[in-house]
């Protein structure tokens, strides 16, 4: 069969025994190196077995969440309650496993937006240079000098005062989810606009602009793609610390109230009765780590997986 | 570049889980299970400025000290103390005129004796001879005068002002006479002069904030947040009191310090602790645990002076959709005893009345109330209430129990965990709509009823206002005859029960925890009042 002349000239053109792969191609290619080495394949899989947990965890808990089994209180691990039960005979297994839902929505959803933002914010400071730039990055820079945790509780703080008592349940999701937001944003925008410091002078995206393509295309068609490999480890790394980050603040009892399941809730309410059933701190302690860990060595493996891309 | 080894990784990843691991570990670990544990909750220990078993005392008189582990004190006048660490404190440096026994019985301390007209109007109190005050001054009738004017002068401030409202007039009728004079009876009379701030001071003291109190022992050093050490004072009046040479009350943030404190060998006594912790110290060797029913509870109350609480179909429902024998078990693991959502709790002996039950759980019938209510005012059926909890004790766990035994009668409540410092502050506990409080452990129980439950009432955080109630509330409090004072209580129960905006769940338990060696303690069931001037050394 004779092929396009057009497409044989490209092949042509590319270097030695490459083609044009598919994006079913590319991606299963980008899929096999999140699982080319242990590590890698360990950390993937944690973070697939999370999601999975997140998606269908109030549907695989074999009792209600917030379901107190009167016969079984302060039980041990054994197998009708594989995680044991917690001080109110809550099945420990059933909450850790509705709690990844929230850890979920929370600490990913906070870095989406982080990501998001700080990209567009990296993108134009970076590209713009001048005084915007300058404006954005001290901004940022006097956002940074504080540590996370303590910009976090004060954002919460501020945002309990405005509203005062009414500030229900679902809200103060939404606070953590907006501190993530707020904390994250400097950092991812640093690193793209550091990415763009070094691209825009290169010689294609000066091509670009004196082709007089228009701004849009130049910011997410030229200079984008060079800062996603970069964009993608970070993105993976807010992630496991916006894990860490919700925890401490529901740990503390200023992020989501109780008796909701999430996990650094319940290592607090599992330290107050620490001496009577410690399960019920082990597991969502362990599922933290486990997560945080899981996130860390797929970023890990993302880096090199798009290094050598 | 080259790549760093998949083995490096894997050998850091391991790493990471160890130290990951480890920290649970240390977190978990029997808190304080020897001791060196603990130690750093103490801030460094420094050996005890006074006597202890092992450095010996004096062959006759008090001997040894005894440790105790309580929340900093911040109050030191007696008219203004309320913490259970400062009653423990002033108690043990002051005398009460007359104090109450662990039965909850008027017992002589200053006064000797008294003697009660036939109207109930006036009170002769005998007062002991020889009683001297830590500088040597001597005690008389003018230092009772004073420190009951003081209490009960309405411009001074004190939280006393309206308890001592009733009384006419105090005068010394000799110099260890005193007599007080009503205007009206006040079967509680007793009861009331031995409040928590009725600690007898120095006549004349302005600001009594010097610790210059008659009690069985002084005042050596206070170190605010750190501790307070106090010596045997031997003139005490008492024969054979103190027993000990030495009290010391150490500072601590939280119950979990104290009771690693206690297992590392810093302190000997502590009252005020978890049931989770308390457990915990149940199977520790050269411990022995105590735990005794008190009158505290847990208030679950529905505003009644607005929708939904206005309504008592509303009310049946929330206190039919309650499991108290569940809440109990789970919350108070048994400890304490089960409520019948009034505050005359089973310690208070002929006063309560164990035949009043609340109606028994059904879920059903409380759906159909709630349906019919709805219907009839297009209210939401749901409730979809905000429950206020503050963050102390076991009312988080109440919370969260109660919210799942109401989801099953279809009654939403979403639950609003706040520091007390909140839930109390700006009274916002005698505003919202649905709230959890808790109230500690009273000597009889007129005090809820005029306090909680009376139409008016201070902390009426209900908003209840119910005539039948009122009527029975002012009889039993003003009635000379016990027979009238029971029935009325009675029949406040069978009230309260059917149809009062609120839910009593459970009576709390006193936990304490005393290390071996010691003899002659007798905890009290507000923690502040047990008084350890006669506890001994087992082998001086």
């Amino acid at each position: 069969m004779l092929r396009p002349y057009w497409r044989i000239v490209i092949q042509a053109q590319l270097t030695e025994n490459s083609i044009i792969p598919t994006a079913g191609q590319r991606f299963l290619r980008f899929a096999r190196r999140l699982f080319a080495d242990f590590p890698t394949a360990l950390g993937t899989s944690i973070m697939l077995l999370f999601v999975l947990a997140a998606v269908f965890g109030p549907l695989l808990a074999p009792y209600g969440f917030n379901q107190s089994i009167y016969e079984h209180p302060r039980q041990p691990p054994d197998s009708s309650h594989w995680f044991g039960t917690d001080h109110l005979a809550r099945d420990v297994f059933s909450r850790v496993l509705v709690g990844a839902r929230s850890v979920l929505l929370l600490a990913g959803g906070g870095t989406l937006v982080a990501v998001a933002l700080g990209t567009l914010v990296g993108l134009a400071s970076g590209y713009a240079g001048g005084w915007l730039d300058e404006l954005l990055m001290r901004l940022f820079d006097s956002l940074l000098a504080l540590p996370a945790l303590l910009l976090a509780l004060l954002l919460l703080g501020t945002l309990r005062a405005a509203y005062g008592e009414s500030v229900s349940a679902v809200s103060k999701g939404l606070g953590v989810f907006l501190v993530l937001a707020v904390v994250y944003t400097p950092i991812v925008a640093r690193v793209v606009r550091s990415v763009v410091l070094a691209v825009k002078t290169r010689s294609y995206v000066e091509a670009a602009r004196l082709q007089g393509e228009s701004l849009g295309w130049i910011l997410f068609r030229e200079i984008l793609p060079a800062a996603l490999p970069a964009l993608a480890v970070e993105a993976a790394l807010r992630f496991s610390y916006a894990i860490f980050l919700t925890s401490s603040l529901g740990y503390l009892g200023v992020g989501v109230q109780p008796p909701n399941p999430d996990w650094g809730l319940m290592v607090n309410e599992g330290r107050r009765n620490v001496s009577q059933v410690p399960w019920a701190m082990w597991f969502p302690a362990a599922a933290i780590s486990l997560v945080v860990v899981g996130a860390n060595l797929m970023a890990d493996g993302l880096k090199r997986a798009l290094r050598e891309e | 570049m080259k790549p760093e080894t998949p083995f490096k990784r894997l050998l850091l990843t391991a790493l990471t889980l160890l130290v990951a691991a480890s920290l649970w570990l240390a977190a978990c670990a029997p808190a304080g299970g020897d001791a060196t544990t603990g130690e750093d909750t103490t801030g460094g220990e420094s050996p005890a400025p006074v006597a202890t078993e092992e450095t010996g005392a004096p062959p006759t008189g008090p001997s040894g000290a005894l440790r105790v582990a309580f929340q900093p004190i911040v109050q030191t006048d007696p008219g203004l103390i309320s913490s259970d660490s400062e009653v423990f404190v002033a108690n043990h440096v002051y005398d009460y005129l007359v104090d109450i026994d662990a039965q909850s019985n008027p017992t002589p301390r200053l006064a000797t004796g008294w003697t009660v007209s036939d109207d109930g109007l006036t009170y002769v109190f005998t007062l002991a001879e020889g009683v001297t005050f830590h500088d040597g001054s001597p005690f008389s009738a003018a230092d009772v005068v004073y420190t009951f004017n003081r209490l009960r002068d309405p411009e001074g401030g004190l939280p006393t002002a309206s308890l001592y409202s009733n009384i006419a007039a105090i005068e010394a009728t000799g110099t260890l006479e005193v007599t007080f004079t009503l205007s009206a009876p006040n079967p509680f009379f007793l009861y009331d002069l031995s409040d928590n701030h009725a600690l007898i001071i120095k006549d004349g003291t302005a600001a009594p904030t010097d610790f210059n109190g008659t009690g069985p022992f002084k005042v050596v050093s206070y170190t605010p947040e750190d501790r307070i050490v106090l010596e045997a004072n031997l003139a005490y009046f008492q024969e054979g009191k103190p027993g000990l040479a030495g009290l010391e009350v150490i500072f601590f943030a939280d119950d979990q310090a104290m009771v690693d404190a206690l297992r590392g060998g810093q302190v000997d006594l502590v009252m005020r602790m978890s049931t989770a912790l308390f457990e915990s110290l149940k199977t520790e060797t050269g411990i022995t645990t105590l735990d005794i029913p008190t009158n505290g509870f847990d208030l679950v109350r529905l505003r009644a002076d607005r929708a939904p609480g206005n309504d008592p179909r509303v009310v049946e429902a929330l206190k039919l959709a309650t499991d108290r024998e569940a809440i109990w078990q789970l919350v108070q693991q048994g400890y304490g005893a089960v409520g019948n959502d009034s505050p005359v709790g089973p310690l208070y002996g002929p006063y309560h009345d164990p035949a009043v039950q609340p109606p028994a759980r059904d879920v059903e019938r409380a759906r159909a109330l709630l349906d019919e209510w709805a219907a009839e005012t297009g209210g939401d059926p749901a409730l979809n209430l905000v429950l206020h909890v503050p963050d102390s004790g076991g009312r988080p766990d109440l919370a969260a129990v109660l919210q799942q035994q109401w989801a099953e009668a279809g009654i939403i409540v979403e639950i609003s965990v706040e520091p007390e410092s909140v839930y109390y502050g700006d009274d916002g506990w005698l505003e919202v709509d649905l709230g959890i409080t808790g109230w500690g452990s009273r000597p009889y129980p007129q005090f809820y009823f005029t306090q909680m439950l009376a139409t008016g009432g201070e902390w009426n955080e209900a908003h209840w206002s119910d005539a039948e109630v009122d009527a029975l509330i002012l009889a039993a409090g003003s009635t000379l005859d016990e027979a009238e004072r029971i029935a009325a209580y009675g029949q406040l129960q069978a009230i309260l029960a059917a149809r009062g905006p609120v839910i009593i769940p459970y009576y709390f338990a006193q936990f304490g925890a005393l290390r071996d060696g010691f003899i002659g303690f007798e905890m009290k069931a507000f923690a502040g009042r047990t008084d350890v001037s006669g506890v001994t050394l087992a082998t001086p």
